[in-house]
């Protein structure tokens, strides 16, 4: 056991080790071991069922895996409620868009930018490095002048920008990013591949989809999942030459015309 | 829109309604009969509630259906004191309450003690409701029941403070509940015309000080949290927030507001009994509030009262008829009017209804550029406009 690893550059930000999540009898996660360093960007890939997203309830608490351990700056994050992972600096983007729809563009920023405390909310005030976060994310996303729209009037392809907007607005160490780019334009999907590369670096980015062009445009490392563990890892090419992952993956994909 | 306007309209606009609800207040005991004053009174207490109701259903998409549980503590709380005042007065029967010598009680049960002093009353009609619902609310939030689940456990937990007190004769006079109305405060009778003008007064004084303390819980950001939490609980808790705690904060203070309600609605009806927890009573505490708006303050009290004016003039005339118009009014506004009456009339309700009547202004092409005119860029996503 590597025990509680110091905190500092060489120690990965996240660790799994050997998770699994057994759903009577069914393994959604099998033995799942993976490493992201500090200021990682890295895609995760799979087909459907592959656990990606059993995989992301795990590290945020949403679910309790039957065996292994999740580690986030050497602590291990088992058994801590949603929010406690949140504010250690676990943030996440959820498959579809899910804004606060009756609030305004702002709210939900500042909401997700400000200090999560019941008397901090009611008494503190948003400080000014927050505000101005606010403010740049309202422009990041291109609707720095309509600040008042309720989030719910948005079209879709907007709501998933505000989504990320509201992540980075949470500034945590670790973004986890769920199918970005589902529903979006070429266009769309090229702009968010380039947003989510500039993050990395002061963030780390751990991006799951399974749009290719999309994973090839972010030039990351990507990890393949297949029934609930690891297939392999490495560039895109290497992963797409990979005789195991055209098997289970793009092999099936190239099937269909 | 506001700002086009000069500041001198501007400053009158925000002191006029202040003005008026002054003007109103002094005069309505000189202007209504008695009769009329002390039924105003009791629905602006209800008024209280409401925005309690508002609070939790309205803003947090809380539903409780129990709320008569913390309107009958405060009613009560009040109830003892002056139960105990007008025991001390008049040495009768032994210093303690006139009913207990019916069921041969010569001891004072313990918890009646602190409402000997006024001052332990007055705190104890908000905050040993607030205690009681932030208690019941953390259990309930903590295990995450939500929706249908959670009203109908505030249902059961009325039913059982019901039957309780029903059946607590020796301690709290059962069924019959408590008499105010003949017992006396500084020296008055409480259901004197003095002092029922006098309450009259606490009461406008109470529905304004509660308005002005759930206005500031809901307009800043501890408000946009409460509404996050109505729109997706699960997005807010991945964020960072505990919705436990808000929502525990926000069902005690609700609670608390229900106390000083029944408080207040006591002295002004003369008694409180068990019947403050019928289920049918709390239920009808959050028509008042879908009525006149939910998630607008000013539509719980409104409704509050509207509700209840239009009940007693509807039963002194034809008594049988109330219930049917009531759930009328509920299937109006379920299914034309969502946002009650209040909000209806925030989202230009009146202008919308008018054009109705006069036709409505053609618009030849798609309605955004009619309104923003083709200039003006449409929202897009970074780039999309070349």
């Amino acid at each position: 056991m590597h025990g509680n690893a110091p905190i500092d550059g060489s120690a990965p930000l996240l660790e799994l080790d050997g998770v699994s999540v057994d759903f009577d009898g069914f393994l959604a996660l099998d033995d799942l071991s993976l490493c992201l360093a500090s200021g990682e960007l890295r895609a995760v890939i799979g087909p459907n069922g592959a656990g990606k997203t059993t995989f992301l309830d795990v590290i945020t608490g949403k679910l309790l895996p039957s065996s292994g351990d999740v580690r986030f700056k050497g602590r291990s994050l088992l058994g801590q409620q949603e929010h406690h992972i949140a504010r250690l600096g676990v943030g996440r983007k959820f498959q579809s868009p899910r804004v606060f729809e009756n609030l305004s563009l702002r709210q939900n920023l500042t909401l997700a930018a400000s200090v999560k405390t019941p008397l901090a909310l009611l008494f503190g005030s948003l400080g000014r490095s927050e505000r101005d976060r606010v403010e740049h994310l309202l422009g990041v996303i291109d609707l720095a002048d309509r600040p008042h729209l309720l989030a719910g009037e948005l079209s879709h392809g907007q709501k998933q920008w505000l989504e990320i907007a509201m992540l980075v607005a949470q500034d945590p160490d670790l973004l986890l990013v769920d199918e970005p780019v589902a529903g979006l334009t070429d266009g769309e999907t090229e702009r968010t591949a380039d947003l989510l590369r500039e993050l990395a670096g002061d963030h780390t980015v751990l991006v799951i989809d399974h749009d290719m062009e999309f994973i090839r445009r972010l030039d990351a490392p990507v990890t393949v999942l297949h029934e609930g563990h690891v297939l392999c890892e490495g560039t895109m090419d290497q992963v797409q030459c990979d005789p195991a992952v055209t098997e289970v993956y793009l092999g099936r994909a190239d099937e269909t015309p | 829109m506001d700002s086009h306007k000069p500041e001198g309209i501007r400053l009158l606009g925000r002191v006029l309604p202040w003005l008026l609800i002054v003007v109103l207040a002094i005069a309505a005991p000189y202007a209504l009969p008695s009769f009329r004053l002390n039924l105003l009174g009791r629905f602006l207490s209800l008024g209280v509630v409401a925005l309690g109701v508002d609070l939790i259903w309205g803003f947090t998409g809380l539903l409780s259906l129990g709320q008569g549980i913390f309107f009958a503590l405060g009613g009560y709380g009040a109830a003892m004191h002056l139960q105990l005042t007008c025991a001390t007065c008049s040495r009768s029967a032994g210093g303690i309450p006139e009913f207990f010598g019916l069921y041969g009680v010569k001891q004072l049960p313990f918890f009646w003690w602190p409402f000997h002093s006024p001052w332990f009353t007055l705190v104890a009609i908000w905050f040993i409701p607030g205690l009681v619902a932030g208690l019941l609310g953390y259990l309930v939030f903590r295990n995450r029941i939500r929706g249908v689940y959670f009203s109908i456990l505030t249902q059961a937990a009325l039913l059982v403070f019901y039957n309780f007190f029903n059946g607590q004769q020796k301690l709290i006079n059962g069924t019959n509940g408590l008499k105010t109305d003949v017992t006396r405060l500084f020296g008055q009778m409480v259901g004197s015309d003095i002092m029922q003008r006098n309450f009259f007064w606490l009461t406008v004084l109470c529905v304004v000080v509660a308005w002005w303390i759930c206005r500031n819980l809901v307009r800043g950001r501890f408000g946009d949290a409460l509404v996050a939490i109505r729109d997706d609980e699960a997005r807010l808790r991945f964020t960072g927030f505990n919705p436990t705690a808000l929502k525990t904060i926000v069902f005690a203070v609700a609670g608390a507001l229900a106390g000083v309600g029944g408080a207040l609605y006591t002295v002004q009806s003369g008694i409180v009994s068990p019947q403050f927890m019928s289920v049918p009573f709390s239920i009808e505490m959050v028509i008042w509030v879908a009525v006149g708006g939910r998630a607008t303050l000013l539509g719980a009290i409104f409704g509050a009262l509207g509700i209840n004016y239009a009940k007693s003039l509807v039963s002194e005339a034809l008594p049988y008829l109330w219930l049917f118009i009531q759930g009328g009014l509920f299937i109006v506004v379920v299914t034309a009017l969502p946002d009650g009456l209040v909000g209806w009339w925030k989202k230009g309700g009146v202008p919308r209804l008018l054009a109705r009547f006069r036709g409505a202004p053609r618009l030849a092409t798609y309605p955004a550029l009619e309104l923003e005119g083709p200039d003006k860029p449409r929202i897009t996503l970074k780039g999309d406009q070349q």
